[in-house]
């Protein structure tokens, strides 16, 4: 178990779609897939079939930016600003929250535990939900609403720690957030300003901010990924970038960044279980994997994938990778290709 | 120092032009504009140059439910059955006095082409050189007697300003723009502390006096628009407080905000009310290949309040119904969302917005296909958008100016006004 090596990490399959698939969540126990789409709606999907078939789950009205597997529900947030609870035998809703945030909302995690759901939004606001009644439980409330530079901030991104008690929360402008979990208080403020563009003399506007953040296996660090400084804000003209930091004392460990041909932004980082490696995914107008090592402060593998990945979960034997983005979904292995048998004169018979 | 800003610049422009009119044998100097009565009239447009290209879909026609319509939705306006994006709250509530065109087909899908074309109106033709839409509504709309610039054009970001024309033509340097890249208030057009007003007006005189001396028994078209221009100064320079936003009330500035765009919006909205006949506002860069919905996010909320804004306070001081509000670009974006969440160059079907002056208000014209990909219905090019501007500010768009013996249109012949626009 956990034994994955990146050397071996290669592409099994691809299923193309019309739409761009933003989110996916995957039930371990069960092997029950989920993904939210651009096209409004949750399908259920199994990747590993010839032909997968896309079941449709209907009720948001725009782009699907959240969605995990409470156990018992699925729970999806939208850029309509709703969150909705359905049933996964009936794919009915269960329960809908008509203005869950008050502007879009980009994202949703779910406490180890399956207890909780969180929420960020551009209104710039964590909510944190009781995932078996959908109750507001608590709000974590404190990055700015609006740019020095006048423009609206955005809240892409949340994550809980894997011992439950932290929160981390990242925005446009390259802050993050750690919250108490039980408390609502907030602990620290980090930042990676590297990943948040301001051009105030070409275009006059910005690019980037952190798209990803997520703990370490033992809760000590925090990683969070977007994109570098770039020159022209036209394009997603930089190296995907990786910033660690202790959660502690706050420090930086280290910065990652892929090559110049694996440019655009990390959409989503994943640790290994032994907390020694981890994996970024993103893209550009293309897309990547990438694999960094933790210990080393190395990129250690990057790879080119079949679409710009929104996001990936892997089985928790870390033997497989599931991938969605733009108009794919692939599948990935860790596990080495099986030496092609030579065959004997005998054999070819 | 700003390009072509201060005054010294323009008075060069002004000589260059006038040489270069002079050998191609132009009489267009000595043409009438069109009418007097028309510039007693007052009628201005303000033009809000969203450059590297807005997109139509997060902006003026949105097509929420389709893949190709993005992640934002449309929102119910003051107009029944109108919606517009959701990131422009403020306008949907008041579209009254606005037009909204759905259908422009434009085909030129690179920035400096399609920049001409929407500064020009038409193509370029290779032994001449047309006027701008500032040029010609700054000759037909500029009155002499007003010590106001004719044609004021801000345009601050670096990125696509080589594609914002402001040229001429054959009208001569009289009718070039004051173009202010770096600053809101053009330099230099203080006079110098060492010379004295009386000075400076006895140096004007005897610069006048030479240049009558030269001229003497010489008919040159380039010597009238040199000394036209020159004996414009005075007035340009006495035209400086228009430009000074600390003589502004503060609540006033609050309201716009603090924005370049909105600050230079206020200035428009100074000049306009002292009655300069056309002034260009360009807000860059638009240019969204990778994230569109974030670029457009920050873009569009800033054009909204800045926009909604501008139409308020130019409505309350009265002035809008003599004001041509007009928003435009080089073209628009597609519908079609690339790997990086971008859009790109777009002028198959895109959209522009005319508010105010000669405008039927609450109108929206043209219609594009259910995914945004082709016009519909109502196709219009450029010619026609620029027919429908003129002809909104009472400009006869098939007035012809003579360049030697050859007339040529204000647009294209066969072009028509967009009627069903205009009030």
């Amino acid at each position: 178990m956990f034994q994955a090596d990146p050397k071996n990490f290669r592409e099994l399959r691809t299923t193309n779609r019309p739409d761009i698939i933003l989110r996916m969540t995957r039930n371990d126990d069960t092997g029950e897939m989920f993904v939210g789409s651009s096209d409004a709606k949750v399908y259920q999907v199994d990747p590993m079939v010839e032909q997968p078939e896309f079941v449709p789950m209907e009720g948001h009205t725009s782009y699907v930016m959240g969605l995990v597997d409470t156990g018992k529900y699925i729970v999806s947030g939208s850029y309509d600003k709703s969150l909705i609870w359905w049933n996964k035998e009936t794919k009915e809703q269960v329960r809908r929250i008509e203005m869950a945030h008050d502007r879009w909302i980009r994202n949703l995690t779910v406490t180890p535990d399956h207890k909780f759901v969180l929420s960020v939004a551009d209104d710039m606001v964590c909510k944190i939900w009781d995932a078996e009644t959908g109750d507001l439980v608590r709000t974590l409330d404190s990055h700015i609403k609006v740019t020095e530079h006048g423009f609206p901030n955005m809240l892409y991104a949340v994550a809980v720690s894997p011992d439950g008690k932290l929160v981390a929360t990242v925005d446009r402008i390259a802050k993050i957030k750690i919250w108490d979990f039980k408390t609502g208080e907030e602990i620290k403020e980090l930042e990676a300003p590297k990943c948040y563009t301001w051009d105030p003399k070409a275009r006059i506007h910005s690019i980037g901010g952190i798209r990803s953040v997520t703990f370490s296996p033992d809760s000590t660090k925090v990683a969070v990924g977007g994109i570098g400084q770039i020159g022209n804000v036209d394009h997603l003209a930089a190296a995907g970038r990786v910033e660690l930091f202790d959660v502690a004392s706050g420090d930086k460990i280290h910065m990652f960044e892929g090559d110049d041909k694996h440019k655009g932004l990390v959409e989503q980082i994943i640790f290994h279980p032994s907390g020694k490696w981890l994996i970024a995914v993103g893209g550009d107008h293309g897309g990547w994997v990438q694999f960094m090592d933790v210990e080393k402060k190395e990129v250690i593998k990057q790879l080119k994938a079949p679409m710009h990945v929104h996001q990936m979960v892997l089985t928790s034997d870390f033997k497989t990778a599931f991938g969605v983005g733009h108009n794919r979904l692939a599948v990935w292995s860790f596990e080495a290709e099986a030496p092609v048998e030579e065959k004997t004169e005998e054999a070819a018979g | 120092m700003s390009v072509n800003s201060d005054r010294r610049r323009f008075l060069g422009g002004a000589a260059a032009a006038g040489v270069a009119a002079s050998s191609m044998n132009l009489d267009i100097l000595k043409a009438e504009s069109l009418s007097n009565e028309l510039k007693k009239s007052g009628k201005r447009v303000l033009l809000l140059w969203l450059a590297g290209g807005a997109s139509q879909l997060e902006t003026w026609d949105p097509k929420p439910g389709r893949l190709t319509g993005g992640p934002y939705q449309a929102i119910q306006t003051s107009l029944p059955g109108v919606q517009i994006s959701e990131l422009m709250p403020k306008m949907a509530t008041r579209l009254h006095n606005t037009a909204i065109i759905r259908s422009l087909n434009t085909q030129i899908g690179d920035h400096g082409g399609g920049a001409r074309l929407m500064h020009l109106g038409r193509r370029d033709e290779p032994n001449l050189t047309y006027p701008d839409m500032g040029s010609v509504l700054a000759r037909e709309l500029g009155r002499s007697d007003l010590q106001v610039p004719d044609y004021v054009s801000f345009y601050t970001a670096t990125e696509g300003r080589g594609n914002a024309v402001g040229q001429p033509g054959f009208l001569g340097a009289r009718y070039a723009p004051m173009f202010l890249t770096t600053d809101n208030k053009p330099a230099n057009l203080s006079r110098l502390e060492d010379i004295t007003d009386l000075d400076h007006k006895e140096r004007a005189d005897l610069r006048q006096m030479l240049s009558n001396r030269f001229a003497k028994g010489r008919v040159s078209e380039s010597l009238g628009s040199h000394n036209v221009a020159y004996g414009r100064v005075r007035g340009l320079m006495s035209s400086e407080k228009l430009f000074d936003l600390s003589e502004e009330p503060q609540k006033v500035k609050d309201r716009y905000g603090n924005s370049l765009f909105a600050q230079q919006a206020l200035v428009a909205r100074r000049l306009i009310e002292a009655g300069t006949p056309f002034v260009k506002v360009a807000r860059a860069w638009w240019d969204s290949h990778g994230q569109n919905f974030e670029t457009h996010l920050e873009m569009v909320t800033e054009l909204d309040h800045v926009m909604s804004t501008l139409l308020e306070d130019l409505e309350e001081r009265g002035l809008l119904e003599d004001t041509l509000v007009v928003t435009l670009a080089e073209f628009g974006r597609t519908p079609t969302i690339n790997a990086s969440l971008g859009r790109d160059h777009f002028a198959r079907a895109w959209s522009a917005s005319l508010t105010g002056c000669g405008i039927k208000g609450g109108t929206v014209f043209g219609a594009t296909d259910e995914d945004g990909q082709h016009v519909k219905d109502n196709e219009i090019g450029a010619a026609e958008m620029f027919a429908t501007i003129y002809k909104a500010v009472g400009i006869d768009p098939h007035h012809e100016y003579f360049v030697g013996s050859r007339p040529i249109p204000l647009v294209d012949p066969g072009t028509h006004a967009v009627e069903e626009v205009l009030a």
